[in-house]
């Protein structure tokens, strides 16, 4: 079970814009690349007759859902869950009710255990790719340690270097 | 004595057959899933907190050196004779060529589900079934061009333009660096899209499936590939020989990277190994 999760509203895609406070030029661009990929990905999201989502509009969003390819792609923003050494928002996301493993690159984008080898922009686009590489009917393992952070992760002394 | 790597299209057919039978030897034993989850266990990304070792970090090399002749290692208790060959992407480049054949890792995954269904490793074949996965799938998959999205594997200039390179790395030490042929070889480029996956990246996409994923040593062909990477840390040896291993000190108590990198002379975990003690293998095994 994931925290947070189960604050979302059920049904239907939305996306809860947060105050436009503080945002960076940084995030700015990011939101301008974060549109980009969802043109990009929206004939893909047409194809399967749902309309293309609108947390990459570039708005901040403190939750995002929706359906992609026939799965249930689910994201919460979360506080201080763990610390990451780009900062910003963390996201709690899962697929068809399972955790991502979603974790941070020092640009700021995105990267899962699915996907390994390339990052995006955000974490919904991080989440329909991993969505594109699952197979009919496969689904996330629950990888053990908890892919949220309880788990002994390799460093000496490390913490919360896994989300 | 060191014993030899050889190109992967080089083997006997005895050859290729004594190497499949030590790889499912091995993972008979349960040995070969221990690699697969220090794989996935070791993933720090450079976002995140902590010491990263294995990716995004100079000591991508050694980390995978190491870890590759301890798999070797486990491969020669079973068959002394056996060595991991290397897959030169640069010249086997379509998906029936050399490794990809039924005498060796089988071939490309079906187009229903990515499961390969050819070759001894195949799920059908018995004898290799995924323990130890991101999924719930235990059969290997493999997407070999990506078919719904094409790309190429990198050419010998890709490769080249990271070798020209004459310094090692350079700081910030993780995927953001322009410079350095660690990261040109690793290949985490600038921007969006295929052509900022360059590389060893750049192959994990093209063989996509298992190997797209943080348990991508499931596939055999990880080994392979990371043969001829480190063959490529050898080749850069050669070529810059008055350049090492950086950073040869550890970063500063106020530099970002504080604890986040193993210096020449630090300890590699998970192993009792540094870096520096990893640069010449020429007394264990040698390429040709």
């Amino acid at each position: 079970m994931v925290p947070g999760v189960g604050a979302v509203p059920e049904g239907g895609q939305h996306a809860t814009p947060a105050a436009d406070q503080g945002r960076t030029r940084r995030d700015v661009t990011r939101g301008l690349l974060s549109s980009a990929v969802a043109v990009a990905l929206a004939p893909a999201a047409a194809a399967c007759g749902r309309k293309a989502h609108a947390p990459d509009d570039g708005r901040r969003a403190t939750a995002f859902e929706e359906t992609y390819r026939g799965r249930r792609i689910r994201g919460t923003e979360v506080r201080a869950a763990r610390r990451t050494a780009v900062g910003g928002a963390q996201w709690e996301v899962t697929i068809d009710g399972r955790p991502l493993h979603l974790m941070r690159r020092a640009d700021g984008s995105w990267l899962s255990m699915v996907d390994h080898y390339r990052s995006y922009p955000t974490p919904l686009a991080a989440a329909r790719a991993a969505v594109d590489e699952l197979g009919p009917d496969e689904q996330l393992h629950d990888l053990a340690p908890g892919p949220m952070g309880e788990g002994p992760m390799h460093t000496e002394g490390g913490h919360g270097v896994h989300a | 004595m060191a014993y030899t790597r050889k190109n992967v299209n080089r083997l006997t057919a005895g050859e290729r057959r004594r190497l499949v039978e030590a790889l499912l030897e091995v993972k008979r034993r349960g040995e070969y899933d221990e690699f697969v989850r220090l794989h996935i266990e070791y993933n720090t990304p450079d976002g995140e907190r902590g010491l990263r070792t294995a990716h995004m970090t100079p000591s991508f090399l050694p980390w995978h050196r190491k870890l590759l002749l301890d798999l070797e290692e486990a491969l020669r208790r079973v068959d002394d004779s056996v060595t991991m060959p290397y897959w030169d992407w640069t010249r086997e480049r379509t998906t029936t060529s050399v490794p990809w054949t039924d005498d060796l890792l089988g071939g490309n995954g079906r187009r229903s589900d990515r499961q390969v269904m050819s070759g001894p490793f195949a799920y059908r074949s018995g004898y290799w079934k995924l323990t130890e996965n991101v999924t719930d799938r235990h059969y290997l998959t493999r997407d070999l061009g990506r078919a719904a999205n094409p790309i190429q594997l990198p050419t010998g200039q890709d490769l080249e333009s990271a070798l020209v390179d004459p310094v090692y790395d350079t700081a910030p030490w993780d995927s953001t660096v322009t410079r350095g042929f660690r990261n040109k070889l690793e290949g985490w480029g600038p921007g969006r899209g295929s052509v900022s996956w360059r590389n060893h990246n750049r192959v994990h996409r093209w063989i996509g499936g298992v190997m797209l994923g943080g348990a991508a040593v499931n596939d055999p062909v990880f080994w392979l590939h990371h043969s001829f990477v480190d063959l490529q840390w050898t080749r850069w040896q050669q070529r810059h020989r008055e350049h090492r291993y950086l950073p040869a000190v550890p970063p500063g108590t106020r530099d970002a990277q504080h604890g986040r990198v193993v210096a020449r002379n630090e300890r590699l975990p998970p192993w009792d190994v540094t870096p520096d003690e990893l640069e010449d293998m020429s007394g264990v095994y040698q390429y040709v």
